[in-house]
């Protein structure tokens, strides 16, 4: 089932260096990117059907081509590789085995789009990634691949790292634009969106490592061969984080489209012995999970996660079996997103510490049904009405919880009863 | 006139200016749109998320009206029950943290909190858990008192810091529920506007260390007047009351919005000044030191007009034009020089580029309009050979030093009509005492050649004469204000096209031929 496309280099000693890296072929599709006029990549990489690989899926070509017409201000390239959705882990192997396919991206990708200045906005956790991110890029510029002259063409272009401070939301692609800019992460208002009115104040296009690092295969052997992998609507292959209750968690490179159970039970290894399936989160913590009746026909892709009512997320699947207590599950949920809330919005600000000490108090022992209740309909009344989705990406899981677990809640309230009558 | 555009608001037609957004172009039209931290002069910051509303077919459906223009054919929801149960929702969020403390807030009375729980909430509290705990009473620096608590983090205070006085004093620290507003450590409030903050707050998280706890605001009588601290004139609410068996005391001054004068605000020191008009006052008239019954002082000054050699009438910056032409017109009557010297009401340096100006008065536009002489050495040649001095309200000590004052009161009588107390009310061997500005009723132009009318907001329990009737009882040919008004009217060119008698309370702009007094 694992395919090598992005990952082809992951295995090879030393890939991460310049040298080995260009003998597998790094920076070998520069040539024909460079003959080709820009709009022509853009066209291409539509033709390729890649998709975001961010989280959203929103499709990538389409996404270059918002840019305004006849735009006299600079145009920034912003790569987030803040990677912080809990259960993701897989743009840290991008940046640690094969930076320079992640580099040779964004040359492709500035190109396409016009830019000179290439922002890399990587979590400050990273920190081993930054080291070997930097040491990449200073390879890049020494063999003349960045800098005033990308590989000897007419192409100035330049590549910051900038290290975040550890914030959820600055993966939020306004608030990485906030962050980089010195002021505190808080997402921006959309409207201007950031292909219009980004960095700066400049039109700005901001892309998750993975969808930059898929660019070289994509240009080097064509839409069709990239398509070759995946389904019609969701093409290529992605490096899926799989963790939780399985023999074999890790970091697997497969071709979108392929059933879930199948993937859990082939790929990572299946299920611990004697341990029953409860539920998969099929796209990092905050997708809704899945109950293995609905997992039977979830397939990894676009249309079939939308079509369960959750979503391909960022391709970090977490496998839970009976002995997860969902409740605590559902605590530490919301700890992580109250934790992280920027504070801007009243309702994500307010609600979701609300939420925290409601389910605190389920936790304890103290909860009543109505605690049930208002949890479950505080969900509703914070969800979208925010600047960003970050409330949504706490209230979208829980709800699915709540829903789909309520009995193990109700357990928590009633046994609590009973702990009060004994004493 | 800007455009206008047609859009419907639940269904209905409503013209409404174009270039605005949905809560100012449709509040404009008296339908209100609940916000928290959208502020005209601080633009739209989208935080508070109550003015959430519906576009009918709109992509996307749900927008805050402070981010969204209005435009032509817009078909806006505000009555839907999606809308009215976010509006619940927002509240309920908002309230869950807040210490609901208004019987001890400064703020009751002209909360947004109360207001819109009133108005789109009304419901019970569903918080069973403890909501969370921060600082209170925070000394924030120049008079401001922060409490945490109280704070919706809607951020005006923060964008006033940062976009207004461009000092930056204030910032939102933390993330989440533990976001709180608070000054750098050591750095506190330190700017001429700060106290702006406790107008802006929406909510009772900004108080004034001056203004706390001394009254409730629904018993507040809220006049409009025109602050007279320094020549800018910025419009303002005198904010005053008279409870039982005490005297009509004000209590503070807020700006009031005059996009020709102030816009919103007005400086520290400019609303400080209410307490001149409370405190310190001349209230009795007296006569070689003493206390004299007001009539009876009247009666001295007029004899001592008439058995004076040569009097020198001075008038201050600070009266209104009506004042002023009163004046000028006694002086005529009794062949006295007039000066409206007063260099020592400007202090140089002091103003700065955005509301505060170097002269502390409010009207000396109105000396040229009059052609009143001003000069020193105009005032100095008048007082050549003269033995009565009656300054109009026109406190000489700023402009003159003792030793010159001392020299003058060697071979002229001082006379002084004040309603403050002064180091020359001290010096004078005759003081009337006059009303205040604030209990009085005038015409002024400010440093921009606006021509702006306040109107008497407090009414003392024993009030003083105003300066009209003093001087029509001295022998001036007024009775009455408005017959001073007509008069000005009649016979000062630049205002013969003006209706004096209704100046708009935005004030209206003289050109510089009309200020200049060339008749149009």
């Amino acid at each position: 089932m694992q395919v090598k496309v992005l990952s082809a280099r992951f295995d090879i000693p030393d890939a991460h260096k310049i040298e080995v890296a260009k003998e597998n072929g790094a920076y070998s599709t520069l040539e024909k990117v460079f003959s080709m006029q820009p709009v022509e990549v853009i066209e291409l990489v539509k033709q390729s059907g890649l998709r975001g690989r961010g989280g959203a899926g929103f499709p990538t070509g389409l996404k270059w081509s918002f840019l305004p017409k006849n735009n006299t201000k600079p145009v920034y390239l912003a790569v987030n590789s803040d990677e912080s959705e809990p259960a993701t882990f897989k743009d840290r192997y991008i940046l640690v085995r094969d930076p320079h396919m992640m580099i040779e991206g964004i040359i492709i990708c500035c190109y396409a789009i016009g830019s000179h200045d290439a922002y890399i906005y990587i979590r400050g956790e990273y920190t081993t990634q930054v080291k070997a991110l930097q040491a990449a890029i200073d390879e890049a510029y020494a063999a003349g691949y960045l800098g005033a002259s990308v590989d000897g063409k007419e192409y100035r272009l330049d590549v910051t790292v900038h290290r975040g401070a550890g914030a959820y939301v600055c993966g939020e692609e306004t608030a990485l634009l906030e962050s980089i800019e010195g002021r505190k992460g808080q997402p921006r208002s959309k409207p201007p969106f950031p292909a219009v009115e980004g960095l700066y104040g400049c039109p700005t296009i901001i892309n998750n490592v993975q969808s930059i690092a898929s660019l070289p295969f994509i240009l080097t052997n064509g839409p069709d061969a990239y398509k070759a992998y995946g389904t019609e609507k969701s093409p290529g292959t992605h490096l899926f984080g799989i963790s939780g209750l399985v023999k074999k968690p890790g970091m697997y490179e497969l071709p979108l489209g392929l059933p879930i159970l199948e993937v859990i039970e082939k790929v990572a290894g299946g299920l611990l012995e004697g341990r029953k399936l409860k539920g998969i989160i099929p796209g990092g913590s905050s997708t809704p999970v899945q109950t293995p009746e609905e997992a039977q026909d979830l397939t990894l892709d676009y249309e079939s996660m939308a079509a369960h009512k959750t979503m391909f997320g960022s391709g970090g699947i977490v496998v839970l079996d009976d002995t997860v207590d969902i409740v605590k599950l559902v605590e530490n949920l919301i700890h992580f997103y109250h934790h992280e809330s920027c504070g801007q919005c009243t309702p994500c600000r307010e609600g979701l510490g609300w939420m925290l000490k409601i389910i605190k108090k389920i936790v304890r022992g103290d909860g009543t049904t109505a605690d049930i209740d208002l949890l479950r309909e505080l969900c509703d009344n914070i969800e979208m009405k925010t600047v960003c989705v970050l409330s949504a990406a706490c209230t979208m899981p829980v709800r699915s919880y709540l829903n789909k677990f309520r009995h193990e809640f109700e357990a928590y309230v009633k046994s609590d009863t009973s702990c009060q009558t004994a004493m | 006139m800007a455009e206008k555009v047609k859009l419907f608001v639940n269904g209905q037609e409503v013209e409404v200016e174009s270039g605005k957004n949905l809560i100012d172009a449709i509040g404009a039209v008296g339908i209100e749109i609940p916000h928290l931290c959208y502020h005209p002069a601080l633009g739209a910051d989208g935080n508070c998320r109550m003015c959430l509303v519906g576009i009918e077919d709109g992509r996307p459906p749900l927008v805050p009206a402070c981010k969204t223009m209005a435009v032509e054919g817009m078909k806006v929801q505000l009555d839907t029950e999606k809308i009215k149960k976010i509006q619940r929702d927002i509240m309920e969020l908002e309230l869950i943290n807040h210490p609901i403390d208004c019987p001890i807030c400064d703020q009751a009375g002209e909360c947004k909190l109360q207001d819109y729980y009133m108005q789109y909430d009304g419901q019970k509290s569903r918080m069973t858990v403890p909501p969370v705990a921060k600082a209170k009473h925070m000394d924030f620096g120049a008079g401001v008192v922060h409490d945490q608590e109280r704070c919706v983090l809607c951020a005006r205070c923060v964008r006033f810091t940062r976009l207004i006085t461009k000092t930056g004093e204030l910032g939102i620290v933390n993330r989440t529920d533990a976001a709180r507003v608070t000054t750098f450590p050591g750095r506190p409030l330190a700017n001429r506007y700060a106290l702006n903050v406790v107008d802006l707050c929406p909510v009772g998280a900004m108080t004034s260390k001056d203004f706390r706890f001394k009254q409730r605001a629904w018993f507040l009588t809220k006049s409009e007047s025109v602050c007279h601290g320094c020549s800018k004139g910025c419009n303002i609410y005198i904010d005053h009351n008279k409870e039982k068996y005490q005297d009509d005391i004000i209590y503070r001054f807020r700006p009031r919005l005059n996009q020709q004068v102030n816009g919103y605000f007005m400086c520290d020191a400019g609303r400080m000044t209410y307490k001149l008009e409370n405190d310190n006052r001349l209230n009795s008239a007296q006569v070689a030191g003493k206390e004299t019954n007001i009539n009876d002082a009247i009666e001295t000054l007029r004899r001592a007009f008439s058995q004076a050699k040569k009097t020198v009438l001075i008038v201050s910056p600070n009266c209104s034009l009506e004042q002023m032409l009163a004046v000028k017109r006694l002086a005529a009557t009794y062949n006295a020089v007039l000066s409206g010297y007063s260099d020592g009401y400007i202090k140089k340096g002091d103003g700065d580029d955005f509301l505060i100006q170097d002269d502390k008065s409010a009207n000396r536009a109105g000396l040229a309009l009059l052609d009143i002489e001003s000069s020193k050495s105009g005032f100095e040649a008048a007082l050549a050979g003269a033995d009565l001095l009656v300054s109009f309200q026109n406190d000489l000590c700023r402009s003159l030093t003792d030793a010159e004052l001392t020299k003058i009161q060697e071979t002229t009588k001082l006379v002084y009509l004040s309603s403050y107390k002064d180091r020359f009310s001290e010096i004078a061997s005759i003081t009337l005492p006059v009303a205040a500005y604030s209990e009085d009723t005038g015409t002024i132009i400010n440093t921009d050649n606006i021509l702006q009318r306040y109107g008497a907001a407090v009414i003392k329990n024993v009030p003083a004469f105003n300066l009209i009737r003093v001087v029509n009882l001295l022998g001036g040919e007024f009775k009455s204000h408005e017959e001073a008004l007509t008069d000005l009217s009649a016979t000062i060119a630049a205002l013969n096209n003006i209706d004096l008698k209704h100046i708009p309370s935005e004030g209206i702009a003289l050109t510089d031929k009309e200020v200049s007094n060339v008749a149009a």
